[in-house]
């Protein structure tokens, strides 16, 4: 029997993370039938996804290598072509955004990355206002920024506990540390919601909690959804209210993460000896 | 239709025995295409030196001649150190000014000249421009100037100028294609347009390389502008011809210790700031 055929009816309930969901309200992401081929003589990269964040959830992507977490995230924010079915961040339609609106979506969608992709020799105060590009004006072209923006920046520095570090180059700073001002950049776009590709993965497991922690509890107090890639499970279940479970381009795993356990998840890292269609 | 057997029972790939053999071996035996490679490379350098009549018994009966001009111009005569210090003071003005536009319009030319910049249809005549530059001679754009705005430095900025495009350009495009694209993802993904990209992510990862190539471009122009001076083009270099031609070599031997050191002064500071850039 094929591992798909087991997989788990997908259902996308709001979750009842705080005192303002207490109305159910639509999800930032909505995502159905997606299906992403990168050419037309590549093998389907996402099969069929389904997939809906809500405000203030925080969702733990799973799978192996190749499994499609990296192209999912990619397929909300354009980098990533949408072969079929409709990709839905906030208000906006992915899939009908022209070129020109490309800039306006990415701004609306704060990622967070697994090298951090900082700028090393600027300082930790740009670094966290070159979140706000897409809204700054014309001086900009000469390096400045906004006092409400620069100001905000600061807030945001102190809000990851590193304000401290503010005038310091970023690439002096520690991986732990570099992740968080990466997160106060993503931040700084006043995002609809925040994707993490395997954030920690560069990180020890002290650091690696220190930022799951920050990265949820900005999902709980700010209201928005993060969807978060990881590899190690103890992480995805002590960090995440749903887990989502990816395997050769579908999902084989949805639930909230208190109703599975570890086993169960570990099904989308398992080889087994069924066939898995292409 | 693929299968997950068929993937994992795939042989995992082996290192062929005799290359095995070949890397254990203390003192290898270079590979056949390294011997033929030193021995055409061998036979060109031979054929090179045979066209262009290399030979070092001339060479041998020549030193006594090279020794002979070089005793001339000893002692030196410093009796006109002032006009010396003068025209040095000048062929270092015509060096900063020259170096400063050169630089700037090679960054200009640069960004059209740079593949992860440039669209296509800017990206090949800018390469095209640079290398028509760059294979005409330094004299050859002086004497162009000289017959264009008269004898004097203005001719020799203007050649340094140009001449700075075809060589100082290419290295600048490559230096900025060769930049991290971690951070150009991040300003993507924040919403950056293209100016902003170039500006927080390219730009300031390429600016320690920029800054010092452009060092070694002022080093070089230096240098240049001394010989600039032979067709008219400012600096000291007339002067040297001028003395040549009347057989003073004590003031001959006086500008070419002058030169040494302020040539030797700009190398050393330049490597000082070049040291604390990189």
């Amino acid at each position: 029997m094929s591992i798909i055929a087991k997989a788990t009816p997908i259902t996308a309930t709001p979750l009842p993370v705080g005192p303002s969901l207490a109305r159910p309200a639509p999800p930032r992401i909505h995502i159905r039938d997606l299906t992403v081929r990168y050419t037309p003589d590549t093998p389907v990269v996402l099969d069929g996804i389904d997939l809906d964040l809500h405000a203030g959830e925080t969702v733990a992507l799973l799978g192996s290598s190749g499994s499609g977490k990296s192209t999912l995230m990619k397929s909300l924010t354009g980098f990533a072509p949408i072969t079929s079915g409709t990709v839905h961040v906030g208000e906006v339609d992915v899939a009908r955004v022209r070129p020109r609106q490309l800039r306006a979506l990415r701004a609306e969608v704060g990622q967070v990355f697994q090298q951090f992709n900082l700028i090393g020799r600027l300082s930790v105060l740009t670094n966290v206002l070159a979140g706000s590009l897409h809204r700054a004006g014309p001086l900009n072209a000469l390096g400045t920024f906004r006092g409400a923006d620069r100001r905000r920046a600061l807030e945001l520095l102190d809000r990851v506990g590193i304000a401290h570090k503010a005038s310091d180059a970023a690439r002096t700073l520690s991986g732990g540390q570099q992740q968080r001002v990466a997160i106060a950049r993503a931040l700084m776009q006043d995002p609809t919601v925040i994707l993490a590709d395997e954030p920690v993965a560069s990180l020890d497991p002290r650091m690696s909690r220190v930022v799951l922690d920050l990265l949820r509890s900005i999902s709980r107090d700010e209201g928005i959804p993060v969807l978060v890639s990881l590899h190690v499970l103890p992480l995805a279940m002590d960090h995440s209210d749903r887990v989502v479970g990816l395997r050769d381009g579908r999902v084989v795993v949805e639930g909230r993460t208190a109703d599975l356990d570890a086993e169960g998840l570990a099904t989308v890292y398992e080889n087994d000896d069924e066939e898995v269609e292409d | 239709m693929a299968t997950l057997q068929d993937r994992r029972s795939t042989p995992q790939p082996q290192l062929d025995p005799r290359e095995r053999d070949r890397l254990e071996r203390a003192v290898t035996v270079p590979r056949s295409r390294v011997v033929l490679g030193a021995v055409v490379g061998l036979a060109l350098v031979l054929w090179s030196a045979d066209g262009a009549q290399f030979d070092f018994l001339k060479l041998g009966e020549g030193a006594a001649n090279v020794g002979e001009f070089v005793t001339r111009l000893f002692p030196p005569d410093f009796t006109k150190l002032s006009l010396i210090v003068a025209l040095l003071v000048e062929t270092l003005q015509m060096a900063i000014v020259g170096t400063v536009l050169g630089a700037g319009l090679s960054l200009l030319m640069a960004f059209g000249a740079a593949s992860t910049i440039a669209p296509t249809w800017l990206y090949y005549p800018c390469r095209w421009a640079m290398n028509i530059i760059r294979s005409l001679p330094d004299l050859v754009i002086a004497l162009m100037f000289v017959s264009a705005v008269g004898l004097g430095p203005f001719a020799g900025i203007l050649a340094m100028t140009v001449g700075s495009i075809g060589s100082i350009g290419k290295i600048f495009a490559e230096a900025m294609e060769s930049v991290d694209r971690g951070p150009i993802v991040a300003m993507e993904a924040v919403g950056a347009s293209k100016r902003q990209v170039v500006q927080y992510g390219i730009l300031p990862q390429a600016l320690p390389m920029l800054t010092s190539y452009t060092l070694l471009l002022f080093e070089g122009n230096v240098r240049g502008a001394t010989i600039l001076g032979l067709v008219g083009a400012g600096g000291i270099g007339l002067e040297l011809t001028t003395a040549m031609n009347r057989y003073e070599y004590g003031h001959l031997g006086a500008m070419v210790l002058c030169i040494v050191v302020l040539v030797t002064i700009i190398d050393q500071a330049s490597a000082i700031i070049r040291k604390k850039l990189t």
